[in-house]
């Protein structure tokens, strides 16, 4: 005869619909294992993604340095500046570019899924939605080097 | 000319026999229109009658067949053999439910959530008989439809890595039908089920995998319901803070 394993349903404020709680029978429970997000490629994938997120962590912390450095005056701000010329700098900052173009590309895919805009009774397809979104970023990021050239 | 045949490996957790689950292997003669609950179903009549398993409609309807098949929740009516043959197929209960016997799963958890999120209208005066329905336009169908498609079948759970780690999770299809009941232009109920929509173990555990609609065979899309609900609970949160008689609805 085997024995039972924990119980996994939590309390209810509402009377069980059986005995849920206090199984009269005998269950077999599998535990999760540790490595679950290497399973199926879709799981690696939001492995991936959420990974990517620590790189767009890392370039705010470099953003953050660089004000910090500003603020302590033009020697801090030499040395920052000779930092980011280093070819290990260059190097991680291109890692981190492409780790944040590959979040931003995934959580453009989500927005389409979760942001529906509705036309009367159509709803606008997800590739517009992608697309939007593409385009607004491109404007964005237009305008940010309008403004680079125009200071400089 | 001799019959093809497939391998079939199946899952066994019988508990007189011992605490753990075990693999069988089963030969089916295999032809290209068989799904896999016609194998199980071959097994069960004519190889092996102790071999338990749920099924009723054989039709993608009443959501009962759902198993793991080759790792990936399926409902094995609509899963045809020609997709692995000649390859072996693995089935196996629905992942992070306790298992009863064999493919059998206790499904009480996912029952008490489901009722957890009254899903059924809530008004907050009921109108009288006379004064007539509760009218609807196509558009207000519209906003709620795709998430009353749901059959119960609990795959978008076996799919869920967040249900596999804490069960305490509200789950896919209990959000999706709190969800249908929200989005209903004659329900009032919202605030009711925000007690378990908006806490932690409800909208806020879900880290949007997405695998609850990729498996979901009646295309309702939980993850889209969820993280909707996430935008507009905190929508509302933040216009009664500067809006107070505009915020609750």
């Amino acid at each position: 005869m085997a024995t039972p394993g924990p119980a996994v349903t939590r309390p209810s404020e509402h009377t069980p619909i059986s005995a849920a709680g206090r199984r009269r029978y005998p269950f077999l429970v599998k535990r999760p294992s540790r490595t679950w997000w290497l399973r199926t490629r879709a799981y690696r994938r939001f492995a991936a993604r959420e990974a990517t997120s620590l790189f767009a962590a890392a370039f705010s912390l470099i953003l953050l340095t660089f004000l910090f450095a500003l603020s302590r005056g033009p020697q801090a701000y030499d040395g920052f500046l000779r930092w980011l010329q280093r070819p290990g700098t260059v190097i991680l900052l291109a890692v981190i570019l492409v780790a944040i173009l590959y979040h931003v590309a995934t959580w453009f895919r989500l927005t389409s899924q979760i942001l529906v805009i509705r036309i009367g009774r159509l709803v606008v397809p997800r590739k517009i939605v992608v697309g939007g979104l593409v385009a607004v970023w491109l404007l964005l990021s237009g305008l940010v080097l309008y403004l680079y050239a125009l200071f400089l | 000319m001799a019959e093809e045949t497939m391998t079939l490996r199946v899952t066994r957790y019988r508990p007189e026999r011992g605490p753990d689950s075990y693999l069988d292997e089963f030969d089916v003669p295999y032809r290209e229109d068989m799904v896999v609950l016609d194998a199980l179903n071959h097994i069960k009549d004519d190889i092996d009658g102790s071999l338990t398993y749920r099924w009723s409609c054989r039709m993608g309807v009443c959501g009962s067949c759902g198993m793991m098949v080759n790792g990936m929740p399926r409902l094995t009516c609509s899963t045809y053999l020609r997709e692995f043959h000649p390859e072996p197929v693995v089935i196996e209960p629905l992942e992070s439910f306790p298992v009863i016997r064999d493919l059998v799963v206790d499904m009480t958890d996912f029952l008490e959530k489901l009722r957890e999120v009254k899903p059924w209208v809530i008004r907050e005066r009921e109108d009288a008989v006379e004064e007539g329905e509760y009218l609807q336009t196509p558009e207000e169908v519209d906003r709620y439809k795709q998430f009353s498609m749901c059959i119960n079948c609990m795959l978008c759970y076996s799919a869920c890595p967040v249900y596999a780690q804490d069960p305490e999770f509200l789950g896919p299809a209990a959000i999706a039908l709190a969800s249908r009941y929200n989005l209903d232009s004659r329900d009032q109920g919202r605030s009711e089920r925000d007690e378990v929509l908006g806490v932690d173990t409800g909208i806020w555990d879900c880290t949007f995998v997405g695998e609850c609609s990729v498996v979901c065979p009646k295309d309702v899309d939980p993850a889209a319901a969820i993280q909707r609900t996430k935008v507009s609970t905190t929508t509302r949160g933040m216009l009664a803070a500067v809006w107070p008689h505009r915020g609750r609805r």
